[in-house]
């Protein structure tokens, strides 16, 4: 799990106004901010590359021959199988490419779920405060403190029903509350604010402001969070799937690492039945961790490159 | 004190939920734990055997209470640690196996994660204070990399090129097929050449984390006045980045350390899968894919308490470190 700190400063408020109104066309400026940051720009780089990969997968690879076997067995990379073959005589390359969708989309749809239920709490929790703000933030820390992926295996083990949906239910409800722990301490700087102040004088019920103003301008600390859930799942996903409890007759990074172990390719020197689909998670993750460093160097100008009274004086000095 | 009393009150918490949660989860999930028993026997033998239903049913405690009856025997049967049999090692008993395992878990993560934690703040630090330089530009997008794969792929790419290519340490097991376990060299230099590798999966998947939270925070502790201050005074640089800058940074990444833990928990139990190694993780895996319902709920019940006694140490720590602590 990523250590990255999380802490977005968004542009100045004026006061009465919410900036959620300007909505629409326009791109939001911490995009073009961190379009301008070199990580942020090769990490997004590195996950739409890998998005498109999945998209056009049918066109650049025969879908059929990720899963089905054939008599080509244990061929090392070809020009004509170019990440190899398995045991069985699946085409690794079909299954890297057609199992990114897979794995892409429930990572994704897992953050969703995860990131939606943690800005609710988080927000509301620390909106609202008092009683609320007391169990939602001890529920939290108690989720927060019980490790994800025993209770995953064990809840999947018990479900006998594995399919992408039990997945990403079993997996989004767990994973929620750290992101709702970073989203609750956000919020608290924010509720003071004058425009959440107006809202609440104006008479607005406390839904309105915690989706209709909260929400709406932290929307790029949200979109933080939602990137570390993002590789967070990612990696879960695919370890339960390695561990063989996915469906395994599907195409997906984690399924073609649980047959590479499965059929003990690696004791047998088969590395590239490993090899490929690893780096597709570990190349799709560290995407999403340069995103995530570039969002921070945006929102923290001391992490830029910019020179700080001490580097000056270290400079004159040279390195200390 | 009032600090003390809260946290204390947390942890109770946190325990009971944790014992209500292994209660309560094979409860509410479609199956029984006969199932994983009588998977071990074919149609024919349970055939032969009319009674064998009912005759496991009583062995494993059945399920006939009501679910309050049955939760006050659960917690009775917890605090004399009786989990049952485990229907996978049948006939052994899940503390036994629980007892066999847990040894092995407890010092590779124990050791490695410690090690991931040292090694990570420290590249951290002095990344942080030389920003830009040499080091700062080559070990942390290494570190970054390293990090960015998940502990089961580093696991195989070492188990392949280290273990299998290079023979440089042995791989599987947790020790030679050749020593017994027992308190004696042979077999301690044996578990400690088998560890190497797991402990350095572990060590190259978490130290990242580390190094990039650690240097995050070490930045803005150097910006502020008194570390300026104590530069002015012409301090040696070591003492002023060691005494000075990391001292007040190590506190988030040591706040962090335990629920990091919670997570290297359960990356661990891929680790030892790569590595067939004989730990909790392992047997884990193997117990919910057997259906072997008590072990798993003990072993999970192990695992939830793991990261919650990693947060009383850290708080332990907290109060040595932190002045602040001390008199809230």
């Amino acid at each position: 799990m990523s250590q990255i700190q999380v802490e977005l400063q968004d542009q100045p408020f004026s006061p009465l106004s919410a900036p959620a109104t300007r909505r629409g066309i326009k791109v939001p400026a911490w995009i073009v901010l961190l379009l301008k940051n070199p990580k942020g720009r090769v990490g997004l780089a590195i996950v739409l590359g890998i998005a498109l990969l999945a998209v056009i997968s049918p066109l650049i690879a025969d879908p059929a021959s990720a899963t089905n076997f054939s008599f080509a067995t244990r061929l090392a990379p070809t020009w004509h199988h170019l990440f190899g073959t398995t045991d069985q005589g699946e085409d690794v390359w079909a299954g890297v490419v057609v199992g990114a969708r897979r794995s892409l989309a429930t990572g994704f749809l897992v953050a969703l779920l995860a990131t939606g239920l943690a800005a609710t709490l988080g927000i509301t929790a620390a909106y609202v405060g008092g009683i609320v703000d007391d169990v939602i933030s001890l529920v939290t820390s108690v989720v927060f403190v019980i490790p994800t992926v025993p209770l995953l295996i064990d809840v999947t083990a018990f479900l006998h029903q594995r399919g992408m949906t039990t997945m990403i239910l079993v997996v989004g409800f767990t994973i929620w509350a750290f992101e709702a722990r970073i989203l609750r301490g956000q919020a608290l700087t924010l509720k003071n604010r004058d425009f959440i102040q107006a809202a609440k004088v104006s008479g607005e019920s406390t839904w309105r402001i915690v989706f209709g103003e909260l929400m709406p301008n932290m929307i790029s600390r949200i979109a933080a969070a939602f990137v570390l859930v993002f590789y967070i799942a990612i990696i879960i996903e695919a370890g339960l799937e390695f561990l063989g409890l996915g469906d395994s007759a599907k195409a997906s990074w984690g399924v073609s690492l649980y047959w590479a172990t499965v059929n003990s390719s690696v004791l047998q020197g088969e590395w590239w039945s490993f090899l490929f689909p690893g780096l597709a998670i570990g190349i799709t993750v560290l995407g999403l961790t340069l995103v995530l460093a570039g969002i921070d160097e945006v929102s923290n100008p001391r992490l830029r490159g910019i020179p700080t009274r001490r580097a000056l004086l270290l400079r004159r000095r040279g390195p200390a | 004190m009032r600090w003390f009393l809260r946290r204390l009150a947390f942890y109770v918490f946190a325990v009971w939920l944790a014992l209500t949660l292994t209660f309560l989860l094979p409860r509410l999930m479609p199956g029984n734990p006969v199932g994983g028993l009588l998977q071990h026997l074919s149609p024919s033998q349970i055939q032969a055997n009319p009674g064998i239903i009912a005759t496991y049913e009583k062995l494993l405690g059945g399920n006939h209470e009501s679910i309050p009856t049955a939760y006050w025997q659960y917690l009775g049967h917890v605090v004399h640690l009786n989990f049952g049999i485990s229907t996978s090692n049948y006939p052994a008993k899940v503390s036994e196996v629980v007892g066999r395992t847990l040894p092995y878990s407890i010092a590779l993560v124990g050791i490695a994660f410690v090690l991931a934690f040292v090694l990570g703040t420290a590249v951290g630090t002095v990344a942080a204070w030389r920003r830009g330089g040499g080091f700062d530009t080559f070990f942390v997008p290494l570190f970054l990399t390293l990090g960015a794969f998940p502990a089961y792929f580093t696991a195989l790419l070492i188990v392949y090129f280290v273990g299998l290519k290079l023979g440089w340490f042995p791989f599987q097991h947790a020790y030679s097929t050749d020593v017994t376990p027992g308190l004696h060299w042979n077999f301690i230099s044996s578990a400690i050449q088998h560890g190497i590798l797991p402990a350095l999966v572990i060590v190259l998947a978490y130290a990242g984390g580390w190094v990039l939270n650690m240097r995050t925070v070490m930045i803005n502790t150097i910006g502020e006045d008194y570390v300026t201050m104590a530069q002015a005074k012409g301090l040696k640089d070591r003492r002023v980045m060691l005494r000075y800058a990391a001292r007040n940074a190590i506190l988030p990444p040591l706040n962090g350390f335990a629920p990091q833990f919670a997570t290297a928990v359960g990356g661990v139990i891929f680790v030892e899968l790569v590595f067939s190694y004989p730990g909790a993780g392992f047997t884990l895996q193997q117990a919910a894919l057997g259906n072997d319902y008590p072990l798993t709920q003990a072993l999970l019940l192990v695992f939830a308490i793991c990261p919650i006694v990693a947060m009383f140490l850290t708080d332990l720590a907290n109060l040595v470190l932190d002045p602040r602590v001390r008199t809230a």
